[in-house]
């Protein structure tokens, strides 16, 4: 049931993953913005990981009935959501640290985790939390500044993501709790209010008025 | 401090300029571009050229000088940007 739970969870986490990459990638497409296409592949990269996590959940629960996921599995997914919450950070970097530096801008440097998959998750985990809760306070900043209800959702989301992920890596010291479900229903909550900015984008072909 | 902007935010503003600016001969002036985008002559020139060259500004000939509308699809680009750069500030970035 616990299985089934997390299934879920991590299937909402991908697919709400998988719209806001989805509209930046289309937004990208439509004006070559470098911004664009980094936000897509940070929300590509976290509803990847979201799914690889309930792939393991899924194959655990009906083939290999552990009664665990597979550590080699739970890495992956945890790697890639780490990916995606760098290029979050990285992009507001450039904005903040390298406004005028091309290279800054042009570079997609790559995170280097090369030792236990336990200990590899758990150093990632580090490294989302820290990654998110700077792409909170940016984020705030930039609300501050601009006064947007929607950055405001962002940079709560961003917040909530890095309180699940503080709270995903206690369920390491504490297995077998309600930790895991709660740091990934908070992750969700994190997801669904950094993607209510999408709700404002035209999905409908867009018109011209002709006397413009 | 004068905040930073990006080249597609400076296409942006142009796009936008020679959108709105149009009067009786049909486009807007280098002039009247240089001042509401705020940048220099060289470098709109620049500007100018690679965007007609894009198919995104029409450049027209009126009273010995040159003059610049926005096309179609320079609307079109104009209409996502717009609604894209949205997007970005939404997420706290610059387009």
């Amino acid at each position: 049931m616990e299985f089934f739970f997390e299934i879920i969870l991590n299937l909402v986490g991908l697919l709400v993953g998988l719209v806001i990459g989805t509209i930046s990638y289309i937004g990208f497409k439509n004006t070559a913005s470098p911004t664009l296409f980094r936000l897509s592949i940070a929300f590509f990269a976290i509803g990847i990981g979201f799914g690889i996590l309930a792939t393991g959940f899924i194959l655990d629960d009906f083939i290999f009935k552990t009664g665990d996921i597979n550590r080699g599995i739970s890495t992956l997914g945890v790697a890639s959501q780490t990916v995606g919450y760098w290029f979050i950070a990285f992009s507001h970097t450039i904005r903040t640290f390298f406004p005028k530096s091309r290279y800054f801008r042009s570079i997609g440097a790559i995170p280097l985790f090369l030792v236990s998959f336990n200990y590899i998750e758990n150093i990632l985990r580090a490294v989302s939390f820290i990654l998110l809760v700077y792409g909170a306070i940016e984020t705030l900043i930039s609300y501050i500044q601009g006064r947007k209800k929607t950055t405001l959702f962002v940079a709560v989301g961003l917040g909530l993501l890095a309180f699940g992920e503080f709270i995903g890596w206690y369920s390491f010291v504490f297995p077998e709790t309600v930790l895991y479900v709660t740091s990934i229903i908070i992750k969700i909550g994190g997801l669904i209010s950094v993607g209510i900015p999408v709700s404002k984008i035209p999905l409908r072909k867009i018109s011209f008025d002709e006397n413009l | 401090m004068a905040e930073h902007r990006t080249q597609m935010k400076i296409v942006g503003e142009i796009l936008d300029t020679a959108t709105q600016e149009i009067d009786e001969y049909e486009g807007t002036t280098i002039t009247h571009i240089i001042r509401k985008a705020n940048i220099s002559h060289g470098r709109l020139s620049r500007i100018l050229n690679n965007l007609v060259s894009q198919g995104l500004l029409e450049q027209v000939t009126s009273k010995r000088s040159y003059r610049y509308k926005t096309s179609p699809s320079g609307r079109e680009f104009l209409v996502a940007y717009k609604t894209f750069r949205e997007f970005s500030d939404d997420f706290g970035l610059t387009i």
